[in-house]
Parts: C-alpha cells; structure tokens; sequence
C-alpha cells in the first residue's frame, strides 16, 4: 500500500471517529444523575463556558466543575490505555498484550501506593511514580520473557502473570500496613474509577494521551515492520533496540498517568485495539492513533452508564468496561 | 485480579458492601434452627433465622466494635474472650484476644477460644463462615439495625442472651429517655437539610436502610440522601451539589483518625458550607450502631439546633 493511500485512510479514520468523539463528549455531558437543560447546557458549552446562557450557578457548576472535566479525564485515560494496549501488542507480536495482563497497571498501582505512603503531600509524586512503577513492570515482564529464542509470546504471557500476581501480592501487603485513610484513598484508585476527577492531574493526563499517542503514531512504520519479526525488522533497517526502549517508556507514561488518576481500568487496552484492527486492518498508521481515539469514546460512554444506570448511586468505570469488554473479547476471539 | 483482599478493607466495604451481604443473607433459608446446643432460649435474628442458645452463655466473641460495646454496657465483658482489633471502646475491650478484624477475622482462633456464641453483623460475615462455625456447634447471632429501634433490640437481645436482662432493660430506657429529650427538644423546630459524608473520595452517604438516617430524622434534620436505596450507597458528586444542603456533618477524628475531615468539592459552595455549618463529629459515635449511638444523636441534635439546647 502506497503511503499517500495509507495517509488518505488514516485522515478518513481518524477524522470520522474524532467527530464521533466530539459528538460523545457534547451529548454526553447532557447525561448525569443531574437533569440539566439540554438547551441552555449545549448554548454553554458551545460558548466554551464564557456564557452561562440560563443555567443557574448550580447547573453550571456541575456542568462545568463536575461532569466536563470528568468526561475528558475519561477520554484521556481512555485513550492512553487503549494506545499503550496497540503499540505493546505490536511490539511484541502479541495479540494478549495488554496493560494489565503484562502487570504495568500493576506496577503503577505499587508506584501510586508508595507516592501515597511516603509523600502523600505532593500530588505530582503520584503520576511520577506510578510511571516509575510501569517502567519497571515492563522491563522485569521483557527481561523474563526473553529466552534463548527471544520473547515468544507465551513466554511473555506467562511472565506477565508472574509479575503481576508477584505486584498484587506486594499492594495486599503493604495495604495491610497502611493507616485507614489511605487504605480508602488507595482502594478507590485501584478499582477503576472517575468520580475523584482529580482536577490538577487532568492537563497532565490530557497532555500525556496526546503526545505519546502522536509518538507512537509517528513510530508507527517501524512498529508495522517489527510485527514481521525483530531479526525480519532490522534486516530492513529498523533500529530495534531504541524503537523498543521508546514504546516501553511512552506506553509506562500512558498507563502510569492513567492509573495515577482513576486507577487500573480493565479491558480497554484488549478490547479496543482489536475492535479496530478488525475494521481498519492492521497497519499501525492506522491503528494506533484509531484506538486512541476509540478508546476514549469507549470510556467516556462506559463512564456515562457508570454514573447514570443506578443515579444519584455510582458504579465504578472499571465495573462496566470489563462487562462491555469480557463478552465482546470472547465475541471478536471466536470470529478471528 | 488481586481486588478482593483490597477490597475488602476497613470500612469502606462495611459502608460498601453492606448492602450486598444483607441480600446473601435474604437467601440464606430463614427460621432454620440451629441443633446440637443444650436446649435454651430461642432468639430471632436480623436475619431472620431462630437461633437456639445454651442455657447460661459463659463464653461469648463479637466480630465488630459496636457489639463489643452492647456486650459490655450491659455487664457481661468478662464473658467476652474474643473480638477484633478494632474494638477500642471501653477500654479493657482492648486487652481481650483478638481474633483478626471485622472483615479477616481468623476461623481457627475463634474456635480455639472455644466460644458458645459468636456475634456478627451482617456487613462484616460471610455466608460459609457462619456455616463452619455452625458445623463446630458454636451458635451465630446476626445483628443488622436498620434504625435507633433495631439498636435498642440488639441490646436487649444480647442482655437476654446473657442473662443480664435487666442492665440490658435499665439501659434501653435510659436511652429512650435520652432520645426522647432531644426529640422534645428540636420537636418544634423546622428539620434541616443534612449532607452526612461518610466519605468523600469516593463518596459515600448513608441511605435508606441505614440507622444514620433515622438518627439525623430524630435529631431534627431530614438526609437529603434519606431516598437512596441501599444502606450506604456510593453517591453522586453532581446529586450531591444539586441537593444543597444547610449543614454538612463530617464523621471524622475518632478510630478514623483526620480521614473525612474536608468537605468534597461538589459541597465547596454549598450553602451549608457558605454559612460554616459543616459539624465534624466523632465517627466512633456516628458509624457504630451501639449504646453510644445516642450520644452521637445529641451531638448531632446541638449542631444541628444550638438554639433548641441553651438552656
């Protein structure tokens, strides 16, 4: 396929689906446990919050305050995940690879808990550990995995396994350390869910889904050509070594800031990047900036069932995206 | 997922998970009697099983703080030989052994300490636990008080169970006397709307089935989350801000230590808030359905209606 075609159908896809995510997040910031009017809600928020068009100073608060921020930390987190779960499964030729199969959600999870115990001042020092945590998740799965025969794949799972049970083994104990309040803090991070919209935290997430997302977008060739094989790869010029170090650090950063902010949110890292290969084909031109965007509209309308199904009560996001998520993977494994 | 252990910690699933195992216990078969005890008195629990009791109860475990508590304010806590490392109040509860927390409490030293009676509550026992412990012939009591009444029958239900009916007696009433003042005292006064925050990240309110609610109803407040179902129901940041509430009560600094103790985000510009009527009040008062629940209340009653107790 000549690059200029690939060019054209990334546009076509991307295009389409990022109207469809700007679509997601007007309409569903018209959905909450909170009925606003549809009217004077679409006249603010097309006015970009300059005008309040209506909306009493409680309607606008909780649109603005409460439900905008978390509908976008629900995209960025959406995104990171579902980018970190197409450029690990390409990497590492890999259908299973997943965020937290592979234990980095895990590993971000220890790096939050210990930002938590030890300097529960400083909020920064959450995403900053937690990206620690990821890093050396991957770098303990890939230096198990890598055998005389290189890293197979169920050498990998299976390595993943190992670290991640070994990580939940270490967050039980240490919790069984903690003092109740951060017990409580720490347990609503690890169960998956948006409602703390941690307001400081959400330009870094943002930020970090953007960028690492254009990255790996840019990396995207080499990634296509390493699904061939990693000898195949650099028999044709890819530098294998720095492509492989440059995943594994911008996906730590995607997994760690997601999981800094909401906690391991399941399934999006599997599901969506699959769900797009199946449309869109394999080429990771396509893919990945594809189930970056996929993957925030899946968590935004994930979060949205979460937050209304049972309203005013919650359920965590975690909760529904494994129940989206668990029937629609066995669905796409049995068509592959 | 290594979830289940984490999320089986403290309080956050006691408040969590209360509603869920109040339905495990709906399906377990009600009214079957318990065998094998040297025929007693026969008492139905809050689950609504009729639970044969031995004669003279010598030995007796709690497996939650507020029933520690009622075994002792009604004069039977040298017949406790066991309860949980959260049980802190009065203080000789402390030096008795412990069996592990509400939600671990370890199987084997419950039976090596060889108890007659184990009492539970129903936010804190699991189903195949209490069957184990059924299969040893020692005999489990559900306590689950959905209101100040409930609580008042767990008293009197453990001081009959213990042969101290008429402490267990004396107490209830002086209690009911206490309630009763502060219900005479705020009888005249419009309800305020109350905010009670049980936590705030993530943020849990008490809800329809939970004593919290009959308490702010008798304090002279109306929940704003009384219609919720459930006992203690995660809640929404943005129903919470559209409530606006006139007081906020913050259950914080007592075995919590300072968690809860800032108002959420949604509730910033709350009119309770703007008008500085958020109360912290010690959870152990608030959050434990014991005798020191009423004491709670009055608290509750003065920060709700100063002007109703100057005397």
């Amino acid at each position: 396929m000549t690059t200029r075609v690939t060019l054209r159908r990334t546009l076509i896809a991307c295009g389409t689906l990022m109207l469809a995510l700007a679509a997601a997040i007007v309409i569903m910031s018209l959905l909450g446990s909170e009925q606003l009017p549809v009217r004077a809600s679409l006249c603010a928020i097309f006015s970009a919050g300059t005008s309040p068009c209506g909306l009493s100073r409680d309607q606008y608060d909780i649109l603005f305050q409460l439900r905008l921020p978390r509908i976008l930390l629900a995209a960025a987190v959406g995104g990171s995940l579902a980018t970190a779960g197409a450029s690990y499964q390409a990497l590492l030729r890999n259908p299973l690879a997943e965020p937290y199969l592979l234990g980095v959600s895990n590993g971000a999870a220890v790096g939050t808990m210990i930002a938590l115990v030890f300097f529960g001042a400083f909020e920064w020092s959450r995403p900053v550990l937690a990206f620690a945590g990821a890093l050396i998740a991957t770098l303990a799965v890939y230096q198990l995995a890598r055998g005389r025969a290189g890293a197979t794949p169920d050498r990998l799972v299976l390595a993943g396994v190992i670290v991640t049970t070994f990580l939940s083994s270490v967050i039980v104990f240490v919790t069984t350390l903690m003092d109740a309040t951060r017990i409580r803090s720490f347990t609503f991070w690890l169960l998956g869910d948006l409602s703390g919209s941690t307001g400081t935290l959400l330009p870094l997430v943002i930020a970090i889904a953007i960028l690492g997302t254009l990255a790996l977008t840019l990396n995207a060739r080499s990634l296509n050509l390493l699904m061939l094989g990693e000898r195949d790869a650099f028999d044709l010029g890819v530098e294998v070594g720095r492509v492989r170090i440059l995943v594994f650090v911008i996906a730590s950063l995607l997994v760690g800031s997601s999981v800094a902010a909401s906690g391991s949110v399941g399934y999006v890292g599997l599901v969506v990047p699959h769900l797009v290969r199946l449309s869109l084909g394999s080429d990771n031109r396509i893919s990945i900036p594809a189930a970056a965007l996929g993957g925030a509209l899946f968590v935004i309308v994930a979060d949205t069932v979460a937050r209304t199904v049972i309203a005013p009560r919650e359920l965590p996001v975690g909760a529904i995206t494994a129940l989206i998520g668990a029937p629609l993977f066995i669905y796409l494994l049995k068509r592959v | 997922m290594s979830l289940s252990p984490l999320f089986n910690l403290r309080r956050f699933l006691i408040l969590a998970g209360a509603l869920l195992l109040a339905a495990a216990f709906a399906c377990s078969p009600a009214h079957t009697p318990t065998e094998g005890h040297a025929s007693g008195a026969q008492l139905r629990d809050d689950a609504g099983r009729d639970v044969t009791l031995p004669q003279r109860v010598d030995r007796i475990i709690t497996l939650a703080p507020n029933l520690t508590e009622i075994v002792f304010a009604v004069g039977a806590g040298d017949r406790l030989v066991g309860n949980t490392t959260y049980c802190d109040y009065p203080p000789e509860a402390k030096n008795i052994a412990k069996v592990g927390d509400t939600l671990h409490p370890s199987l084997e030293r419950i039976i090596a300490l060889k108890p007659q009676v184990v009492l539970i509550s129903t936010a804190s026992q699991l189903e195949t636990f209490t069957q184990q412990l059924q299969n040893q012939n020692i005999a489990v009591f559900v306590t689950d008080p959905h209101d100040l009444e409930g609580i008042f029958r767990s008293i009197e239900q453990v001081g009959q169970m213990m042969g101290r009916q008429q402490q267990a007696n004396t107490l209830v009433q002086q209690l009911r006397e206490r309630t009763n003042a502060v219900e005479q005292a705020v009888k005249q006064r419009p309800p305020v709307r109350v905010f009670y925050q049980a936590s705030g990240e993530p943020l849990y309110v008490p809800g329809h089935d939970s004593f919290v609610t009959d308490l702010i109803r008798r304090a002279g407040g109306t929940s704003v989350t009384a219609d919720v179902p459930g006992a203690w129901p995660k809640f929404s940041n943005e129903s919470a801000l559209a409530a606006r509430p006139d007081a906020i009560i913050l259950p914080t600094g007592g075995s919590m230590g300072s968690a809860n103790s800032t108002v959420v985000e949604a509730l910033r510009n709350s009119p309770a808030a703007l008008a500085g009527r958020v109360y912290k009040i010690n959870d152990d008062l608030l959050a434990r359905p014991g005798p020191r629940l009423v004491d709670g209340l009055e608290q509750l009653a003065r920060a709700l209606h100063p002007e109703a107790f100057k005397q």
